[in-house]
């Protein structure tokens, strides 16, 4: 062979296999809650044994010997030698685990096998050849299934106008083993050699495979041939004794069907090391709307230098149409753009299921989720962060807030909980809502652990809100027990500041005895963001309009002077400190007396500032380019963006400011 | 069309598609297989085959077979099927691998009468 250099596919083979165990583990969860869908066996199946295939190609031995145990399983199940029991879900469940291990390692260059795989594997192998031989682990690992199948296969007459020529697929069949031809004939009703259109197939043949092939390779062969011949598949030495599995391509779909609502879904954080600048799947409906549009503008633009060649006054019109056609056609081009970076939220639910129901395991509680809104689309970015909050709030919604099925039953509801994860689209957010119908907040419990963490005085005055409020304090956890779920106190802090860190708020609303939802409030995308443009000096700042409370002109009287050389105003019954801006960025030229700017209220982390800017300009969205990408990170700007003059407008960065802020009024 | 009758074997020649060139004996009726034998040439060579039929003995050259497909070993095989039952007879003047080794992978070598070679 020539050299080819296959390290240029790994990162393909990984992406694939990380589907590929996704699709595993929702068709494992689906058999375990009582799905008797055959279909689901043969999903588990062929995951198993594309990665099988995908690991032996690029030389991951390990992956593919574990695989190659488990497909052999799996291959007792689809042949319906093996039942479907929970304890063979459980084991096939870790082993889906283990791969994602195993890969992640092989991903980063890491011994790929440990103790734990190693362990698993025997396990498998065990189960495979059967309990009473455990010595045999090794060899086991290469145990035939079968001697070899029985294979009756007549073409249907359009089989050969599909472009599926039986010679192909036969010399298929002998890469996989010795393939004896026991008898080929014509059909009956084969026309006679006048009648006979060459392109339509009137042959059929038993065959015999021997050697130790999987079933699923076999399939494989034949996987495109659906509805275009007649099929029965049955192990060699079965074949007489009526138990065989007959088998039409029907029954056993092509390889595409189960992941095509896989399609578009990125790397797990797994594999975090690769997905870093990893590759993204596009549905072809976007990439043909990006078509679309480059060809719009394509048009405009040679209609626009039509006129730019020969112009007269007369073609103004023209050419103030053409601008017109071009802004519009730049514009959607851009949505369209910004469309091919959203995806599904779906990807991201889909791991709740496997987390569930093992939470329900370990904690002994019933729980049934039921998700909404896994269309709802969202920048990879932003989804990509996500997971991990949206992980800690689904744990400590069963772990804290369902309670026990007993207790349930006492408090009269059904002892199997509620929780639900929704997903939704309003104003240029995506929310995110995670509820349950557990036992809410404990509110006394909250406010007796914030006294005794001197959070609160005693005898405090508390709203629901702001007791709320105090679960999001740093190293607050009520949990009686510290279980290694939740209640290690990095639970809620950690919430909000990942959830900041994307430009996102969240709030808790809680009834007692009723339940809790937790709402999640993300943008969009953080590529594009809603700001105000203002004017400090001759220079132009942008502040993001989501966190802009009110802007205002401050009479005189309504300023004080602090002692530090602060300055705070008034503002809906509580004192804001000022921040001018032209200090902190250092413009000159700027408006300094406080009555002839404009104050510019805005909030972080329910803690309010007043930036002192000279003008506001206007609403736009601004484009962020990363400053750290182009010059180095700067204290209190996140970024800048290109405004219509091509001239650069730095972000501000609320936050940063805010804090910055609140260590002044501190002071 | 079926039941084309063997003819008296002086008949042979007076079909305009038969074969071509005749081998020694007059009644023969010689059929070469295009190097591209598969789908797309089938259409002549059926026919080739329909002119041939009418000759009592039939000669198959395959010598030249580069490329062929199960279309293509289909015809024979019906072809066969129809020689036989006017009581024709298939000889061959040559099989090229490629034809020998597509006829052994679909199990063909014997009802086409292929002259016997290791099987591929």
């Amino acid at each position: 062979m020539s050299a080819v250099d296959l390290t240029q596919f790994h990162k393909t083979f990984f992406e694939e296999s990380l589907e590929g165990l996704d699709a595993m583990e929702a068709a494992l969860l689906a058999l375990d809650s009582g799905s008797t869908d055959t279909e689901l066996v043969h999903t588990i199946f062929r995951a198993a044994h594309s990665i099988k295939g995908g690991a032996a190609t690029f030389g991951f031995t390990d992956v593919a010997a574990f695989t190659h145990v488990a497909e052999s399983l799996l291959e007792e199940v689809r042949s319906e030698r093996r039942a479907v029991e929970a304890e063979l879900i459980e084991l096939l469940l870790r082993s889906v685990d283990c791969l994602r291990a195993m890969l992640a390692r092989s991903s980063s260059g890491q011994p790929v096998a440990d103790a734990e795989s190693e362990a698993l594997r025997a396990e498998l192998v065990r189960l495979v050849s059967g309990e009473a031989d455990a010595t045999a682990v090794v060899a086991a690992a290469t145990v035939a299934a079968v001697s070899g199948w029985e294979i009756g296969f007549s073409a249907l007459p359009h089989l050969l106008q599909t472009g599926n020529d039986p010679l192909r697929l036969f010399r298929e069949l002998q890469q996989l083993g010795r393939l004896e031809v026991v008898r080929a004939f014509l059909l009956d009703g084969a026309p006679q050699l006048a009648d006979l259109d060459p392109s339509s197939c009137h042959l059929g043949w038993e065959l015999r495979l021997h050697g130790d092939v999987a079933r699923g390779d076999i399939d494989a062969v034949f996987d495109w041939l659906d509805g275009d011949c007649e099929l029965t598949i049955k192990p060699l030495q079965a074949a007489s004794s009526g138990n065989a599995v007959a088998a039409t391509p029907q029954q056993a779909p092509a390889v595409v069907q189960p992941e095509a609502p896989a399609a578009g879904r990125p790397v797990r954080e797994t594999a975090v090391a690769s997905s870093e600048g990893g590759t993204i799947r596009v549905g072809i409906d976007k990439v043909d709307a990006l078509i679309n549009m480059m060809g719009e503008l394509v048009i405009t633009q040679s209609m626009l230098s039509d006129i730019g060649e020969n112009f007269q006054l007369s073609k103004l019109e023209h050419l103030r149409d053409g601008l017109a056609q071009l802004e519009r056609t730049t514009r959607e081009l851009q949505e369209s753009v910004m469309r091919i970076r959203m995806l599904p939220i779906g990807s991201v639910f889909n791991r709740f299921p496997r987390l569930v129901r093992d939470l329900e395991r370990k904690l002994g509680k019933q729980v049934r989720l039921e998700l909404h809104g896994e269309h709802t689309e969202l920048d990879k970015t932003v989804m990509e962060k996500i997971g991990d909050p949206l992980v800690h709030l689904v744990r400590n919604a069963i772990d804290h807030g369902l309670e026990m099925p007993a207790q349930r039953k006492a408090a009269g509801k059904p002892e199997t909980g509620m929780l639900k994860l929704n997903a939704y689209h309003e104003g240029g957010n995506i929310v995110v809502q995670i509820s349950d119908d557990g036992a809410g907040l404990n509110r006394d419990a909250i406010v007796a652990k914030a006294q005794q963490r001197g959070l609160i005085q005693a005898g405090q005055e508390l709203s629901d809100a702001d007791v709320a409020e105090l679960i999001f304090q740093p190293g607050f956890s009520t949990a009686a027990q510290a279980t290694d779920l939740s209640g290690r106190g990095v639970g809620m802090d950690v919430v909000r500041r990942n959830v900041r860190d994307l430009g996102g708020t969240v709030s808790v609303r809680s009834i007692s005895g009723k339940g809790s939802t937790f709402t999640i409030a993300l943008p969009l995308t953080l590529a594009i963001i809603d700001g105000l443009a203002t004017a400090i000096g001759s220079e132009r700042y942008i502040v993001p309009l989501i966190s802009i409370v009110e802007s205002l002109r401050l009479r005189p009287e309504t300023v004080r002077k602090i002692a530090g050389g602060g300055e705070v105003f008034h503002f809906r019954d509580e004192y804001v400190p000022i921040m001018r801006l032209h200090r902190a960025f250092a413009c000159a030229d700027a408006v300094t007396d406080i009555e002839q700017g404009i104050v510019v209220v805005v909030e972080d982390d329910g803690r309010r500032v007043g930036l002192l800017v000279d003008d506001l300009l206007g609403q736009q969205q601004a484009v962020v380019k990363s400053l750290e990408a182009h010059y180095q990170r700067v204290q209190g700007i996140s970024g800048a963006t290109i405004l219509s003059d091509g001239s650069v407008a730095l972000i501000v960065d609320v936050s940063g400011v805010v804090r910055l802020g609140q260590r002044r009024k501190a002071a | 069309m079926a039941g084309k009758r063997k003819t008296a074997p002086d008949g042979a020649h007076d079909h305009a598609a038969a074969a071509e060139v005749d081998t020694g004996r007059s009644e023969d009726a010689l059929v070469v297989l295009p190097a591209d034998c598969r789908m797309a040439a089938q259409a002549a060579l059926k026919e080739e085959l329909l002119g041939a039929l009418k000759a009592g003995a039939i000669v198959l050259d395959g010598a030249r077979v580069e490329r062929t497909d199960t279309a293509a070993l289909q015809m024979l095989v019906v072809f066969r099927r129809e020689l036989d039952k006017c009581g024709g007879t298939l000889s061959w003047r040559g099989t090229s691998d490629a034809l020998n080794e597509a006829a052994g992978v679909l199990g063909l070598v014997q009802i086409l009468e292929l002259p016997a070679i290791e099987p591929a």
